[in-house]
This record gives structure tokens, C-alpha cells and sequence, in this order.
């Protein structure tokens, strides 16, 4: 990849021996919006703060790389990597009103982030805060710098929290279900600004979240995540159009389609994600997984090319989209 | 079997008095809902689809006595809802139920899964002892669980185990009306096609009707027969499911329908979309004439003074718009 920004190798991530992140590596592009989905408590989150190095006091980092621009993140002291935050890299959450300060104007919120990577007095603090938030949409931008967080509605938040995120001019914008707790006409705009974005400065976003539709929209490509792993990474048409891993072709067969005849049996994924202290040996899914044959529990399948530009970690990988027709049956 | 509707829901209002402070002066009154009518027959499951804080949460309350209504009249299997003793209301609770979007919220955590089950049956003296034990393992069976489930506590099941429990205890009276108020938005989507499977299942045995409340328009989509649109306190639109997604009319229908993403990523790239400028205006001060004229790509000087009514279509849909 010769205009890469991120790539995460072997990155792991233990809580109290289990290995709830293990072995996770990807690679991002510059421009590029890369979907991390999976089922509640794969990992994600866990992914996104292990590589901005925010993992909570229960985590523990159980080695990996992460290389930003070329800049291996792991190796640099908390110092440099307090600057890197905010500057070439951003983060948002999923809970806007949480992650605001409630006390503080939205102004002087978005003010002192960008005064903490440039020089330059008030005026034009204010400045390049007004313009930030003219540019996520918030109508009188003007006004809303004086307002506090509970003047706003949600979707007004988060449009902060992004102005916040981007008014440094990141290369790598990691969004943690960034529209999960907003309505959809507003989550319709988050998104529509997130895409202008990429458009616009070329950023690259990881974004989290389970809803296929937020992918389909949105994504460039998908990493599938079950149990700490990550499962299937492949373009946005050819997984939903082929998935190459069980996990990913039963997850897409149990979405309500519109191909599908109202109230007809959808498919579902019988049993529930192994628990992490009970993962066994082998693929985590062979235990739910309708295709599985002695070697899945037996030897953990690798992320293998299985088509150009995609990976699966399946043995049985080629079979995979047979699963896909369940819903329609 | 009557074809008398299982809900009638006629002219509700639900206004909430606004918090005066200390220092606040006591502002206008919230209107949660505002004018709803609508019904629905035996068998039948009507969405009810609309932002968050359009009133869908209070006009389900309402429907099973958990909220006072301001005006209107509400009947369940033509009994009164509204103004009912707690005497009439305990007779009409056997006939509608509720099932809430948290299921963690909605068991009692030191009750065991049987109790919790067993509980309404006791209570009414519907059954004891070993029939009792013997309705409630035959409940937990019809839901997907095992009779041996009976004697465990809520915190040793999954979510979408805990939503199971819940609709085994709503459906022990069987009732005519079950309300769910977004009984799968905090499900896994695998966990989410179960339940989903299980409520059509249980319609198909029972009989039952739904009013089904969900902001997620695929599942509304898959699960309803009819479907009515909510905003800020009134309905837009009510039509049969195909007709509403075929041919939707309202300004704001449309809105909301080209806002959900398609999981498919042809499909959704190459759709048309109507991205809504500004918010949910507040419920305490609903704008005059037709409440979306705000954000509407097509409001004229008339929608901001005249209040649309609900009119009949010739395709079966009822819409409240000047010109749609
Ligand atoms: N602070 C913590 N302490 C203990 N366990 C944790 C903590 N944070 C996460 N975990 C556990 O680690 C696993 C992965 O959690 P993570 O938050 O990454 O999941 P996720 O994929 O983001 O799920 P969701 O979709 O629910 O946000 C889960 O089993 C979770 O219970
Ligand atoms: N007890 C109450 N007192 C005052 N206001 C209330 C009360 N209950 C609800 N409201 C207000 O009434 C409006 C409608 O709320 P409701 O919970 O019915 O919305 P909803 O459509 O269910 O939203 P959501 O999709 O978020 O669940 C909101 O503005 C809400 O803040
Ligand atoms: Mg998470
Ligand atoms: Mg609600």
C-alpha cells in the first residue's frame, strides 16, 4: 500500500488473562473509511482505544504494533503521544453529552483545542472555532460558541465533539458508533459530514458500528470482528454481495432485507459468543458455525488472502455465502 | 370472532405540565401527544414509527393505563381506558400487555425467572401450585426456553434470554394486545432476529395483536401489517405496510425513510436522499398550522396557518399534508 496511514499489526489486549483482543492487524489508506463491525463485546472499542493508547485500567496491552504514518504509536513516550491525540489523530464517542465538559461554553471547548496545537491569540482562536462549527453545520455559529453543552440538542453535540475532533486537522479520525445514540434524520447528516470530510481533507476514518446499514452507507471497506479476532476484511460490495466467513454471511441473513418477504423466518445465529476466560482452542465460531468440521476446533484458521484484496480466516472460506440465501428461504 | 378492533384510540392528548424552577418561570406545557386517533384489529400489528420525543413511548403508556391522558378516549377490546377504577383497569390489563425496550429494567432481579413468569397467574388466581409450575414451564417452552430455565435468576441469562422471559410473562394472560415499546433496539442483531421470529411465531399460535413501536424502519418493515408515522405529538401518515413503503406520501415519511440506510451498499449509494435541515423542534412549542412546515422541503405560507387533517388516499393511506 503505497499511500498508507494506518496499520495496525498483531495488536492484543488482555483483561484479567483473556485474551479479549487478540492478534487484530489492518491497514488503512489515506481518504480511506474502514467499518470495524461485530456482535456487543468482540472488541471493538477495545481496538480503538488500544491503538490510541486510552485502554481502561482493567486492560492491558498484550503487545502489537500500530503505525501511524510510519510512526510506530506503541514506542512513542505518553508526552508525544498526548500531542499526537487531537492533532493527527481524533476520537469520538459514542455518548456526545458525556464527553463534553458540561460547565464550559462549546466555544471555549472547541477554542482550546485548537490552541493546543497552534499558536495564536483569542481572536483567533474564535475564529477558526466559528469556522470549524460553520463547517460541521451548526446554524449561528456565532451564537453557539457562547452556549453550554445542555443548550444544544444530541445531534448539535456530536456536530461539537466532531468540530472538536477535526479542528486540528487529523489524518486519522477514529469514530466509536459516532450516530448509534442519534436519530436517523440527524444520524443522516453526521454521516453525510463525515463523507464530505474524507472528501474534502482526505482523512481517514475507522469507524465502529453494528449497523449494516451505517456500513453499506458509509464504508470503503470492512473488517469483521468475532470474539477478539477479526474475521473478514474485504470491499463494501463484495461482502455484502459474497461474504467469505460464516460469521459475516450469517450476521448479513439475519438483518431484515428488503428482498426478504415480510415476517418470513429470519435466519439467526444459534448460541451465543463464548464468554473470553472459555476460549477454547480453534476457530471461536466453530461453535455456532453450520459449516464446521473437526480442523476448525482443532487449529485456529489464519487471515488469508482468499480473493484479491480480500482476507478471511476460514477453512471452509469458499463455502461461506451458501449461508447467505438463509433469510430467503 | 368480532371484528371489533383490540385498540381504539380515539382523539388521545397527553400533556405534561412543564417543571416551573424556583427562578424558572413556568413555561408552556409539554404535547407529547396531540390529537392521536387510530385502531387496530385482532391478529394485527401496527407500527408506530417517528423520532425520538415524538410521543410514541407516552402514547404506548397511555394505551395501558401507565399515563394519564389529557382528552380522547381509549378502549381496549371495548372496554375504557381511560378514567377506569383500579378495579376495571386490573380486568383490562388481562387483555393488553406491555414489553419494554431494556428487558434487565423490566425483571425483578431477586424474583427467579419463575416467579417472574408465574407472577401475573398467581396474582389473579388463574393458577397455583403444581398448575402454576406446570403454565410457567409450558410458557418458557413457547418462548425457546427450558422449563429447568425456571428456578434461575434474570442476571444469569443473556439480553435477548432476559427478552424472552419478558414475553413469556406478557403473553400468560393471554392477551389481546400486546404493546412493544422497541422490544428489540437494545438486542445484538443476531439476538434481534430471534425475537423477532418468536413475536411472528407467537402471533401465527395465538392470535395476538402488536402495537409495535421501533425507530428502526427495516424491522418495522418485516414485522407490520400496517404502519403509522409520529411527529411531534400527531400522525402524519397511517397506511397497509406496502403501500407505505411503496408509495410513501408525507414530506416527512419520505424524509425519514431516505434517512435510514439501506444494508445494502448498491442500493444505498445510488438512492435519492432527503437530508432534513435542523431539528425536532420542542414538544412545548409545537409550531403553528402543519408541525413539520419547519423543516420541510415543501412547506408554503399555508402549512405554517392551517393544520393539516388526516385525509383518506385513494391507495388506502391516511396523510396530513397540504400537498402531498
Ligand atoms: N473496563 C472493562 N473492564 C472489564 N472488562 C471490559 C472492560 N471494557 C471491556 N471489557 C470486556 O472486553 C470485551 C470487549 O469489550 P469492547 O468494549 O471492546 O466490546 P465492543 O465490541 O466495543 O462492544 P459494544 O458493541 O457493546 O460496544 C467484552 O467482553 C467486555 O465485557
Ligand atoms: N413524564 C414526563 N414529563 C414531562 N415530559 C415528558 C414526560 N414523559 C415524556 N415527556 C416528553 O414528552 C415527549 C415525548 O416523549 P416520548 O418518551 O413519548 O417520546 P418517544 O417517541 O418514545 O421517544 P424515544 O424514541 O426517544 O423513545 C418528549 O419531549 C419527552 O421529553
Ligand atoms: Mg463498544
Ligand atoms: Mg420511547
Amino acid at each position: 500500500m503505497t499511500d498508507a496511514l494506518l496499520r495496525v499489526e498483531d495488536l492484543g489486549v488482555t483483561i484479567g488473562g483473556a485474551p479479549v483482543v487478540d492478534g487484530v492487524s489492518f491497514a488503512m489508506r489515506k481518504g480511506e473509511v474502514l467499518a470495524l463491525v461485530g456482535e456487543s463485546g468482540c472488541g471493538k472499542s477495545l481496538t480503538a482505544l488500544a491503538l490510541l493508547r486510552l485502554l481502561p485500567p482493567a486492560a492491558r496491552l498484550a503487545g502489537g504494533r500500530v503505525l501511524l504514518d510510519g510512526t510506530d504509536l506503541a514506542a512513542l513516550p505518553d508526552r508525544a503521544m498526548r500531542r499526537l491525540r487531537g492533532q493527527a489523530l481524533s476520537i469520538i464517542f459514542q455518548e456526545p453529552t458525556a464527553s463534553l465538559d458540561p460547565l464550559t461554553t462549546v466555544g471555549s471547548q472547541v477554542m482550546e483545542a485548537w490552541r493546543a496545537h497552534n499558536a495564536g491569540g483569542a481572536a483567533q482562536a474564535r475564529r477558526a472555532a466559528r469556522d470549524m462549527l460553520d463547517a460541521v453545520g451548526i446554524p449561528d455559529a456565532e451564537k453557539r460558541l457562547d452556549q453550554y453543552p445542555f443548550e444544544l440538542s444530541g445531534g448539535m453535540c456530536q456536530r461539537i465533539m466532531i468540530a472538536i475532533a477535526l479542528i486540528c486537522g487529523p489524518s486519522l479520525l477514529v469514530a466509536d458508533e459516532p450516530t448509534t445514540a442519534l436519530d436517523v434524520t440527524i444520524q443522516a447528516q453526521i454521516l453525510d459530514l463525515m463523507r464530505r470530510l474524507v472528501a474534502e481533507r482526505g482523512a481517514g476514518v475507522l469507524i465502529i458500528t453494528h449497523d449494516m446499514g451505517v456500513v453499506a452507507d458509509i464504508a470503503d471497506r470492512v473488517a469483521v470482528m468475532y470474539a477478539g479476532r477479526i474475521v473478514e476484511v474485504a470491499p463494501v460490495t463484495d461482502l455484502f454481495a459474497a461474504p467469505r466467513h460464516p460469521y459475516t454471511a450469517m450476521l448479513l441473513a439475519s438483518v431484515p432485507r428488503l428482498d426478504v418477504v415480510p415476517k418470513a423466518v429470519l435466519a439467526t445465529i444459534e448460541g451465543s459468543v463464548p464468554a473470553p476466560e472459555a476460549f477454547g482452542s480453534g476457530c471461536r465460531f466453530a461453535g455456532r458455525c453450520p459449516l464446521a468440521v473437526a480442523r476448525c476446533t482443532a487449529e485456529t484458521p489464519p487471515l488469508n488472502e482468499v480473493a484479491p484484496g480480500r482476507l478471511a480466516a476460514c477453512w471452509r472460506s469458499a463455502e461461506a455465502s451458501t449461508l447467505l440465501s438463509g433469510a430467503a428461504a | 370472532m368480532s371484528t371489533d378492533p383490540v385498540l381504539a384510540v380515539d382523539d388521545v392528548a397527553v400533556h405534561f405540565a412543564a417543571r416551573g424552577g424556583l427562578l424558572a418561570p413556568k413555561g408552556p406545557p409539554v404535547r407529547a401527544v396531540d390529537g392521536v386517533t387510530l385502531a387496530i384489529a385482532p391478529g394485527e400489528t401496527l407500527g408506530l414509527v417517528g423520532e425520538s420525543g415524538c410521543g410514541k413511548s407516552t402514547l404506548s403508556n397511555a394505551v395501558v393505563g401507565l399515563v394519564k391522558p389529557t382528552r380522547g378516549s381509549i378502549k381496549v377490546a371495548g372496554q375504557e381506558v381511560v378514567g377506569a377504577d383500579p378495579d376495571a383497569l386490573r380486568a383490562i390489563r388481562r387483555n393488553v400487555q406491555m414489553i419494554f425496550q431494556d428487558p434487565a429494567l423490566s425483571l425483578n432481579p431477586r424474583m427467579t425467572i419463575g416467579e417472574s413468569v408465574g407472577e401475573p397467574l398467581r396474582v389473579r388466581g388463574i393458577a397455583s401450585g403444581a398448575a402454576l409450575r406446570e403454565r410457567v414451564a409450558t410458557l418458557l417452552t413457547s418462548v425457546g426456553l427450558r422449563p429447568e430455565h425456571a428456578a434461575r435468576y434474570p442476571h444469569q441469562f443473556s439480553g435477548g434470554q432476559r427478552q424472552r422471559v419478558v414475553i413469556a410473562r406478557a403473553l400468560g394472560l393471554e392477551p389481546a394486545l400486546v404493546v412493544c415499546d422497541e422490544p428489540v433496539s437494545a438486542l445484538d442483531v443476531s439476538v434481534r432476529a430471534q425475537i423477532l421470529n418468536l413475536l411472528v411465531d407467537l402471533q401465527r399460535r395465538m392470535g395476538v395483536a402488536y402495537l409495535f413501536v421501533s425507530h428502526d424502519l427495516a424491522v418495522v418493515r418485516h414485522i407490520c401489517d400496517r404502519v403509522a408515522v409520529m411527529y411531534l405529538g400527531r400522525l402524519v401518515e397511517v397506511a397497509p405496510r406496502d403501500t407505505l413503503f411503496g408509495a410513501p406520501k408525507h414530506p416527512y415519511t419520505l424524509a425519514l425513510m431516505s434517512a435510514v440506510p439501506e444494508p445494502d451498499p448498491v442500493r444505498q449509494r445510488t438512492r435519492q436522499r432527503i437530508v432534513l435541515q435542523g431539528d425536532l423542534p420542542s414538544p412545548s412549542r409545537v409550531p403553528t398550522g402543519c408541525a413539520f412546515h419547519t423543516r420541510c422541503p415543501r412547506a408554503t405560507a399555508l402549512c405554517a396557518q392551517e393544520r393539516p387533517a388526516l385525509t383518506p388516499r385513494d391507495d388506502g393511506a391516511l396523510v396530513a399534508c397540504h400537498h402531498a
